[in-house]
């Protein structure tokens, strides 16, 4: 099997660009927004960007990639996108004002519209589009790998975009998952999640470059345990991280940091400590979360990146907002830890016990 | 790029008259609350594929779709627009893909990677591609599921997938048993990650001599094509011409692109 590397990359988040994202993450500063827009009764905390439209923000995320990579184009890149409502926020608002279809964009309202768009733009080979909820985009870095790791392409970009709208909003609040506040990942004391919105954005290739990241092995499992709750027990999250360190042939005791998915919810981070503290004991973890809120079906890619610039900064983030652990088995940094890391794992689960896990390795 | 298909499963609305629901509750004993038609027929292919498949814990599960679940979609919005009321619940979680796949992975039993994919062109055979570079590296067997619903807002499945009213649009689900090993097999799927022009896909029909099936959206190309619309036709082709014992060749268009694979028996 090939080797692929991620070797350009770029992304927005409530905390902005890249630099500005790793920058509020080392100072521990969340870009979370208390929010009444959606529910005025209920505030809840929202990783909101700023944009006029979603989809030129998206497309200033991709030319910025091109832009540094060793490509003079995508025609011969395949686009792989991570979504999980698509297009949804456009024909929403098409619905709200017009209480009929008739007026929705046919090409911008699907799930796959995000890929067709950025298809349409930048002329990439071919697209496809992956929406398993919050472990899409770590699911299309998954599977470009599998597809360099046959040779079926040598060149992949990778995306991961959701834009908020009513429905994730609201339908999140209707499962009483919502934190009214920042969210406090891993916490003995804490009151949920913070939806979010982002774009992120990776260049996933056959050829290392300098600068590059190796992304080094990739692991998932399904639960098939309860459609909103994980296994308890830890096992779909445990199954997956144990394949990402088996397809990147190391030993849980080479990974230097976790990215967790550590979303702030009761059910998540009880099971996801316990995983972690099963599988790998103290390695430091921290959610970055806590900075950018839940950004779904962006969530994979984005914290890949985070990922490649733990490794090349040498600087493993702390825990933001922490100040009592629910589980004292794992190691939450409460300050920024300078180390030479090697090895990043990247954990992202979602509803119906969908997990994916992704190893990085620096060159 | 090839792939081993071991078993099949298929359900069309326009040749059965059943109640998808009903026949999932009453001939397979499972619990359907909670769930929508989307989901229903999803788990309906993933039983009939049981009948005749053996299922391993570790197979890997893609379910493909043209546009996915749009009826909750469109009761969403009419519930909080027309009647004033909040998201429901399952309406919320019943949107995502990977719900599908949990019901199904659960009414079969496999935890192994779960994957939706989502496209309005050539979503089946991009599907195709992921299963063979996911076998390749982790030697397991998939279960391959591709669904299309037609429903009360079929309006907003024709706008989405460009399909004109006067052509007939049907629900489906076709299911394919794959494995990268010829053991047990019935059949072989050969496909690849190219897009021919329409020159270059007339050449290939006619060096192959073999009978040559189409989409309805390939109208410019000498062959048999189907009679109604849904987005995963082809998963339908290859359920027909293995249970037709039939080799032949299969092509899809889509922006005058074109796509083929090709269908042997064993």
């Amino acid at each position: 099997m090939k080797k692929s590397y991620i070797n350009a990359y770029a992304s927005e988040s409530s905390a902005g660009d890249t630099a500005a994202l790793m920058e509020a993450i080392y100072n521990k500063q969340s870009a979370i927004t208390i929010d009444r827009s959606y529910m005025p009764q209920n505030p809840v905390g929202l990783g909101m960007m700023e944009y006029d439209d979603f989809f030129v923000l998206l497309n200033g995320v991709v030319k910025r990639v091109l832009e540094s990579s060793n490509l003079k184009n995508f025609s011969n890149t395949l686009l792989i996108v991570g979504s999980s409502v698509g297009g949804m926020a456009e024909s929403e608002s098409h619905y709200f004002r017009d209480k009929n279809y008739k007026n929705i964009d046919p090409s911008r309202h699907a799930i796959n519209v995000i890929a067709d768009s950025l298809k349409k733009e930048f002329a990439f080979c071919d697209a496809r589009s992956i929406s398993t909820a919050c472990t899409s985009s770590a699911n299309a870095l998954m599977l470009a790998k599998r597809l360099i790791g046959v040779g079926a392409y040598e060149n992949i970009l990778v995306v991961g975009a959701d834009a908020l709208c009513y429905t994730t909003v609201c339908g999140f609040h209707a499962l009483s998952v919502l934190s009214s506040k920042e969210c406090t990942p891993f916490n003995e004391a804490r009151e949920g999640m913070n939806v979010a919105e982002g774009i992120a954005a990776l260049l996933v290739q056959a050829t290392p470059q300098e600068g590059g990241v190796e992304l080094k092995g990739a692991g998932a499992s399904s639960d098939a345990y309860h459609m909103t709750n994980p296994d308890p027990e830890a096992k779909g999250a445990m199954a997956s991280m144990q394949k990402a360190l088996d397809d990147a042939a190391i030993t849980a005791d080479m990974i230097d940091y976790i990215n967790a998915h550590g979303t702030g919810t009761e059910a998540n981070d009880r099971v996801e400590a316990l995983g972690v503290a099963t599988l790998f004991g103290k390695t430091y973890m921290s959610s970055t979360k806590a900075i950018t809120g839940h950004t779904l079906g962006a969530a994979g890619a984005l914290e890949a990146i985070i990922g490649c610039e733990v490794i090349k900064r040498g600087l493993i983030p702390p825990q933001t907002a922490l100040k009592k652990a629910e589980n004292e088995d794992i190691l939450l940094p409460l300050e920024a830890v300078k180390s030479d890391v090697k090895y990043v794992m990247s954990n992202s689960f979602a509803f119906g016990g969908n997990n994916t896990s992704i190893v990085l390795g620096a060159l | 790029m090839k792939l081993y298909v071991k078993a099949i499963s298929s359900y069309r609305s326009d040749r059965e008259d059943i109640d998808v629901k009903k026949e999932l509750k009453s001939r397979y004993k499972l619990d359907t609350r909670r769930q929508d038609a989307f989901i229903h027929l999803a788990v309906l292919g993933a039983q009939r594929l049981r009948e005749s498949a053996e299922i391993y814990e570790n197979d890997e599960l893609f379910l493909t779709s043209g546009v996915g679940n749009i009826d909750v979609i469109a009761r969403t919005n009419i519930a909080v627009v027309e009647n004033h009321q909040f998201i429901k619940p399952f309406d919320f979680i019943n949107m995502l893909g990977n719900t599908t796949s949990y019901y199904v992975a659960t009414s079969l039993g496999v935890k192994g990677k779960n994957i939706f994919d989502i496209s309005d062109n050539f979503t089946y055979f991009n599907t195709l591609v992921l299963i063979y570079a996911s076998l390749k590296s982790s030697n397991n067997e998939a279960v391959c599921g591709a669904i299309d619903l037609v429903s009360e807002y079929d309006e907003v499945f024709r706008r989405v997938m460009g399909v004109a009213q006067d052509i007939a649009v049907v629900s489906s689900v076709n299911y394919q048993k794959l494995s990268t090993k010829p053991e047990d097999a019935i059949a072989a799927v050969e496909f690849d990650t190219k897009s021919y022009t329409k020159e270059e896909i007339e050449s290939l029909i006619a060096e192959s001599g073999l009978k040559v099936y189409a989409s309805m959206r390939c109208r410019d190309i000498d062959a048999l094509q189907s009679k109604a619309f849904f987005e995963t036709d082809a998963s339908g082709w290859i359920n027909s011409m293995i249970r037709d014992k039939e080799s032949a060749l299969y092509v899809e268009s889509y922006n005058e692109k074109y796509k083929l694979l090709q269908v042997s028996m064993l």
